[in-house]
């Protein structure tokens, strides 16, 4: 256990960026989110939710898949292996901790996602424990422990004048021994101080409820009325699904012009009409209500239904916060099936 | 405030017990403070949950374009920026003024939930109501009081329609229009546009490369209602998928110019958007221009005039070298 | 285009009305006026067709400078594609100019079937101040 005060975190930060590319979450035009660090840049530790999630830097927005160009035989370069540059991620939340090994489910399965496998691999992922949740915040609901992120290369524990510093995994070991000289041996009292503020981040919830039973609830709801009201206002933009930590569909398009081209991954919504779209022009989600209801059905049943069990949410509160027309998890949570916790 | 929501609740239910509509678009509360989602109401009983609040802001007439056209007439309350959105469906053909009841609710404007949660503590916010000209946060532990005018939607105040431009029945008395709405309207647009330009692009760049293609500006808005989106269109592709700069800078552009001359100032798209973007200070410039090479022109206030773009006067002036 | 070993060489695109600019270029070539080998003609039936969208999409696509050029206003062989577009391009271009592009990139003009110099001079003119402030990189596609 080491520790540093927030007073040298920006030393840290500094000798940080010299070992590998380090983001950190950071305020611009009133929102926060994960920038790259550089000596003037406004970071904001006190944000509890970025804009975009994380996922970002293991299943980027954009990426290049393979490029091409035919003259006399066909020269095709595969851009699997360009990605995993070295990086560090300051200041992730639990919430969004789990969701990575969430997504390592469906990226690193079999056959692994060769991009995503390398950014996975070369990022070092620094957890910032929470310490007093929002009005929007549910990871209790998951067995998400605000204040310890079991996925984490590293925690980081607010503990006051203080940042104490864990590793949890070999690269996090790694990465705290190269920083000897910038850190201080923890103390008992600090180990006391971590497990204070860890008891702490539990308290303070407003959002209370379960998904017992949720799962095998919706086993039998794929043609309930249910989802014919809910559908109703959704507008069909990709705000949720952009928002989610653990959303992680994609499309895969071309840019090609005569004899070369390029061929991009990028992020797809399944609420839009095209995304089941298909040759020929059948949808099988032919309208909003079969979208809406997959949504939910993919992260409160076939999701958890494949994985053992584990729902495809964090309770991060960003879909609540951010959607346009307020449909979000915790409502189709709430009214399915899951009662309050009465904690 | 509390009168406002009985109003509307007496309204709907006597307009669909009457058989008068099929269906009613309002707002009702959910589980936060903040949330007053739209509500479809469809039943007289249904009529109690419709709740008129400092959040009733979404505008629900857009959702009239995908209501069953076999229905024989929705009920709809508007505020003075819904109003003007039907106008909008009016002028653009998607909309037939006999389909809708509507029902007139001057505004004097919404609340901003990051304001109020910046100056109070949101969790323990259980009710937040306007009386007269006060803000009323209830608490769990006791009740504060503040200048409503501190707590709006930057949309309103800017907002010289608070009250309804058409409907059939006005629900309660007309109101005023806010001071200083004129010099606050075009106030950021002129402030951008006073930037050197490579500060003004540095500034644009900045902003919407924090645009992750949501849609939900184009999807929200009233003047996006064209059947099939050219964004949509896969041959030829207009629009990249890639969130590249130059895409996305094409995006704006292009749906800014789609509505150029038939945006009315809503609002909803800034408001809305994930990122934070400042949507309106891109529309309110074309706004701007036209109002100062053709206008002045105010769109969705009558559906019979004609759209700036769609018409022309030989002595049009250009905003470029005619020589 | 690419950058030379003397310097840069502008792609410049141009949007010619088929009744009235387009015959201006017609003109000047027949009349032997020279003008850099820069510009791409597009002819269109009229200035009126021309979408914003092509605008935009040009710049993506490489373009350095953008020209629309149409009838004299008043004499558009359709009466009043001219009127439309004049209305429509004052918008685009004080909106590229807002958004930090270079005033100077995209241009309108009204040039006759009978103004073959005026149509050189204009690509001149266009060719030489785009050069000077270099490649589009603003609107420029990555890939």
């Amino acid at each position: 256990m080491k520790k540093i005060a927030k007073a040298k975190l920006q030393d840290l930060w500094r000798h940080l960026s010299e070992e590998a590319a380090l983001y950190l979450p950071a305020g611009s035009d009133g929102v926060v989110d994960f920038a790259r660090w550089q000596e003037d840049l406004a970071v904001d530790l006190g944000e509890l939710n970025v804009c975009v999630p994380p996922k970002k830097f293991f299943y980027p927005q954009t990426e290049t898949v393979l490029k091409y160009e035919i003259g006399d035989d066909l020269q095709l370069v595969d851009f699997s292996g360009h990605a995993g540059e070295r990086a560090i991620l300051f200041g992730v939340r639990p919430c969004d901790v789990a969701s990575f090994s969430m997504m390592d489910k469906v990226y690193l399965g079999d056959p692994a996602d060769e991009a995503y496998r390398r950014r996975r691999e070369n990022t070092c992922v620094i957890a910032l424990g929470c310490q007093e949740p929002e009005e929007t915040c549910f990871c209790l609901t998951f067995d998400i422990d605000p204040g310890k992120a079991p996925g984490a290369d590293i925690l980081a524990t607010d503990t006051g004048e203080e940042v104490v510093l864990v590793a949890q995994s070999p690269k996090g070991e790694e990465l705290l021994a190269t920083l000897n000289g910038l850190l201080l041996e923890a103390t008992s009292g600090d180990e006391i101080k971590v497990k204070d503020a860890q008891e702490q981040a539990k308290e303070g919830y407003v959002t209370h409820v379960s998904v017992r039973g949720l799962m095998e609830k919706l086993d039998g709801m794929f043609t309930d009325a249910y989802w014919n009201r809910l559908y109703r206002r959704c507008i069909a933009c990709g705000t949720c699904t952009y928002l989610c930590p653990t959303c992680h569909c994609f499309d895969l398009q071309e840019y090609a012009t005569g004899n070369c081209g390029e061929r991009i991954r990028c992020w797809d919504t399944c609420m839009a009409a095209d995304f089941t779209q298909m040759a020929g022009g059948h949808n099988p989600r032919p309208t909003q209500k079969e979208r809406v209801r997959q949504r939910f059905m993919h992260k409160l049943n076939y999701f958890p239904r494949q994985h053992g069990g584990e729902y495809a949410c964090v309770g991060c509160g960003r879909c609540v916060r951010k959607c346009p027309v307020n449909l979000d998890i915790l409502e189709v949570i709430r009214e399915v099936g899951g009662a309050a916790d009465g904690q | 405030m509390r009168a406002a929501s009985e109003k509307m609740r007496q309204v709907a239910a006597e307009a669909l017990a009457e058989q008068q509509v099929t269906a009613v678009l309002g707002w009702r509360k959910k589980d936060f403070w903040w949330q007053s989602p739209v509500a479809f109401v469809e039943t007289a009983a249904a009529a109690e949950q419709l709740t008129f609040d400092p959040f009733s802001v979404y505008n629900p007439v857009k959702y009239l374009l995908e209501e069953d056209s076999a229905r024989a007439k929705i009920g709809v309350f508007v505020k003075g920026c819904d109003s003007r959105a039907v106008n909008r469906l009016l002028q653009d053909k998607r909309l037939e003024r006999e389909r809708v009841l509507l029902f007139g609710l001057p505004c004097s404007g919404k609340a901003d939930p990051a304001k109020i949660r910046a100056a109070f503590p949101a969790k323990k916010i259980q009710e937040v109501v306007f009386e007269g000209e006060e803000l009323v946060v209830l608490l769990t532990d006791g009740e504060e009081r503040a200048p409503a005018s501190d707590f709006l939607l930057e949309k309103c105040l800017t907002c010289r329609h608070p009250n309804p431009v058409v409907y059939d029945q006005l629900l309660w008395e007309q109101v005023p229009v806010r001071a200083g709405v004129d010099e606050r309207r075009f106030a950021r647009v002129k402030k951008v546009g006073q930037k050197e330009p490579e500060e003004r692009y540095a500034y644009w760049a900045n902003q919407l490369g924090r645009c992750i293609r949501c849609f939900a500006c184009r999807n929200v808005c009233p003047a996006c209602n064209c059947r099939s989106c050219v964004f949509d269109q896969a041959e030829p592709r207009w629009l990249g998928k890639a969130n590249d700069m130059a895409d996305t800078l094409n995006y704006h552009i292009i749906r800014a110019f789609h509505v150029a001359g038939r945006c009315f100032e809503c609002g909803e798209c800034e408001r809305i958007c994930p990122s934070g973007i400042p949507l309106q200070e891109i529309n309110r410039r074309l706004i701007m221009d036209i109002d100062k090479y053709f206008g002045p022109y105010e769109a969705g206030l009558d559906p019979g005039d004609s759209p700036p773009l769609g018409t022309y006067r030989g002595e049009d002036p250009a905003g470029f070298d005619e020589s | 285009m690419s950058v030379t070993q003397e310097g840069f060489e502008p792609l410049i695109v141009a949007f010619c009305c088929n009744w009235c600019s387009y015959a201006g270029a017609d003109l000047a070539g027949t009349s032997r006026l020279s003008y850099p080998p820069n510009v791409r003609v597009i002819r269109v039936p009229c200035s009126g067709r021309v979408n914003p969208s092509f605008i935009v999409r040009a710049f993506q696509r490489g373009a350095d400078g953008v020209l629309v050029a149409g009838c004299h206003p008043g004499d558009c062989h359709y009466h009043s594609g001219n009127y439309h577009a004049r209305r429509r391009f004052t918008v685009l271009k004080q909106l590229l100019e807002y958004l930090g592009i270079e005033p100077e990139r995209f241009q309108v003009r009204w040039i006759s079937g009978s103004e073959g110099a005026k149509f050189a001079s204009v690509m001149d003119d266009l060719t030489e101040n785009v050069r000077k402030l270099g490649p589009n990189r603003k609107l420029r596609d990555a890939r």
